[in-house]
């Protein structure tokens, strides 16, 4: 995080002022840029999920990892996966295509590597005593079959040369993967998150299993469709913008299923999520992944996005979707699951709780920022106004998203810091529960407290 | 010609969604339902601790949901009426 959210606070210093990089070549912003969003996505808030879907896959199933050294050679391949992806967009080895820049060997990498992870998830899933799937198994999974296949297809590798078709297939193509490396992999991977842990810190059941099975296969139905609806204003053919549009809206039906289910969880129960920074952070993250999916909804009507498409804007909805949703889903998972892996408390509440405000106010803060820019800058391509005069109306516009992007740095500078100290900490004898009155509790009673939940788990079915 | 590629993907992809509706609906993974709400809860090692929000942080929260509702709401209202 710390490193992604420098190359974007790079990138936006380089916004204000050009020639801040000089002759530079690996750090200018065609460079710079591409490194930011695939260090946000590949080295931040994907490993961050699935780090919690390692933790949870095991315990939901009711077995071990299939795999511990399949695990451990997948976060080697998968660092040396981001070493790539700095080192050789930084040198400008790059297909220059959005989302999709990354050179054929990296491209290579990366399918074998969601393939190690898909088969120790499903061999784990093989090997598993509990007969029930719980719905975070199905996005894990799923999250992990679809990303293959999208990356596969959308980095068209059977043409490592160019990693491209050409002309418009190619860019039907490329958002088919430009939209879906977020909405069939962060979305899902979040969301199982989210279903496991907002239950466990409101010590509350799921409100509902069958509704989040059927906002599981909606959002398998609607979501691989709409990645045309950003090439609205281009000759795609008609029937796709049709498919693409009709499915955004549509999206609306997942989305809404998903946070009633989790609201609804989480009902009368806030204290318990408030007492929990895992729990803070993701429940905070449901609530942006409304804004999100509203937003891109809307965006995709044609009457809207001859403003909003192009410009700013989207960058504010994908900084809403990927920080704010994604992103605060990831830290909630690394803050919820990091002391109980470790077996360590969590060195420092304070600086959590601390990184959240850094967070929520860098999130909101983009938002509206951007939002303005966007709409300044749309408006005035809808007039057909020269991009020069545009320019320098939204030059201070550019600074404060500068310094928010210093605010979302500091954030991950303290985060970092934080979770070092965790795992670096000394062993605790004892848990330690934020907020508990009693503060500490033995820990051994972990399987007492389980059989005793279990226990009353059945009663109520049972009633 | 692009065609191919994306029939490809809708048949794999159909198939395997297919497969594994079929896997899941003949495995029984819809029903018990009740059960499985339950299943995040089994090895819950604590009570659950609760903290009160501080009115300052209550507002700002209402503050910053605000924000977000009205100005996507002014974006829509917006570029409703320019579009």
């Amino acid at each position: 995080m710390m490193m992604a959210t420098f190359m974007g606070l790079l990138g936006a210093t380089e916004l204000i002022a050009p020639d801040l990089s000089g002759n530079l070549s690996w750090i200018v912003f065609g460079r710079v840029r591409p490194i930011h969003v695939n260090l946000v996505l590949f080295g931040f808030v994907t490993p961050g999920l699935l780090g919690a879907a390692f933790y949870f896959l095991p315990r939901l199933l009711d077995t071990d990892l299939y795999s511990e050294g399949l695990g451990r050679v997948s976060v080697i391949v998968w660092n040396l996966i981001l070493v790539c992806i700095v080192l050789s967009l930084a040198a400008g080895y790059s297909q220059g295509r959005e989302y999709a820049e990354m050179i054929w060997p990296v491209d290579m990498l990366i399918v074998i590597v969601f393939t190690l992870i898909f088969f120790n998830f499903i061999m784990t899933v093989a090997q598993r005593r509990e007969p029930l799937l719980y719905v975070s198994v199905w996005y894990a999974c799923a999250a992990i079959v679809l990303t293959g296949l999208t990356y596969c297809l959308g980095n068209v590798i059977w043409r490592p040369d160019s990693g491209a078709l050409v002309g418009i297939p190619d860019a039907i193509l490329l958002w088919f993967y430009g939209h879906n490396i977020f909405g069939l992999l962060l979305t899902p991977l979040s969301l199982g998150v989210a279903y496991y842990v907002i239950p466990r810190v409101c010590r509350s059941p799921l409100y509902s299993h069958t509704l989040s099975l059927v906002g599981f296969w909606s959002l398998i139905l609607v979501y691989t469709h709409i990645g045309t609806h950003h090439l609205l204003q281009v000759p795609v053919p008609t029937w796709l913008k049709v498919i693409a549009t009709v499915d955004s809206v549509g999206m609306v039906i997942p989305v809404m299923v998903v946070l009633i289910n989790l609201w609804y969880t989480a009902k009368g129960r806030l204290g318990e999520i408030h007492a929990d920074i895992g729990g803070k952070f993701v429940f905070t993250g449901t609530i942006l992944y409304f804004f999100v999916s509203i937003q891109g909804s809307m965006m995709a009507l044609p009457q809207v996005q001859r403003i909003t498409h192009f410009n700013n804007w989207v960058i504010a909805h994908s900084h809403v979707g990927v920080l704010g949703f994604a992103g605060m889903i990831a830290l909630g998972g690394i803050y919820y699951i990091l002391p109980r892996a470790v077996g360590k408390p969590l060195y420092s509440r304070y600086l959590a709780d601390f990184q959240y405000w850094l967070v929520l106010i860098g999130v909101v803060g983009f938002t509206v920022v951007l939002t303005i820019a966007g709409l300044i800058q749309g408006n005035a391509w809808f007039n057909g106004e020269t991009i020069y005069r545009v320019l320098p109306e939204i030059h201070m516009y550019y600074i404060v998203r500068a310094s928010l992007g210093l605010i979302i740095f500091v954030a991950a500078v303290l985060g970092f810091y934080n979770i070092v100290r965790t795992i670096f900490g000394r062993p605790a004898e004892t848990v330690v529960v934020e907020g508990s009155p009693t503060r500490e509790l033995l820990a051994g009673s972990e399987s007492g407290l389980a059989h005793q939940e279990s226990g009353l788990a059945h009663q109520e079915v049972a009633s | 010609m692009y065609f191919p590629y994306f029939v490809t993907y809708i048949v794999v992809g159909l198939l395997l969604g297919l497969i594994t509706f079929g896997w899941a609906l003949h495995s029984g993974q819809f029903r018990d339902q009740q059960r499985a709400r339950f299943l995040p809860l089994v090895r819950s090692e604590t009570p659950a601790a609760t903290s009160k929000f501080g009115r300052l942080e209550t507002y700002v929260l209402m503050g910053m949901a605000c924000i977000g509702l009205l100005i996507s709401a002014f974006t829509l209202i917006y570029s409703l009426l320019r579009g």
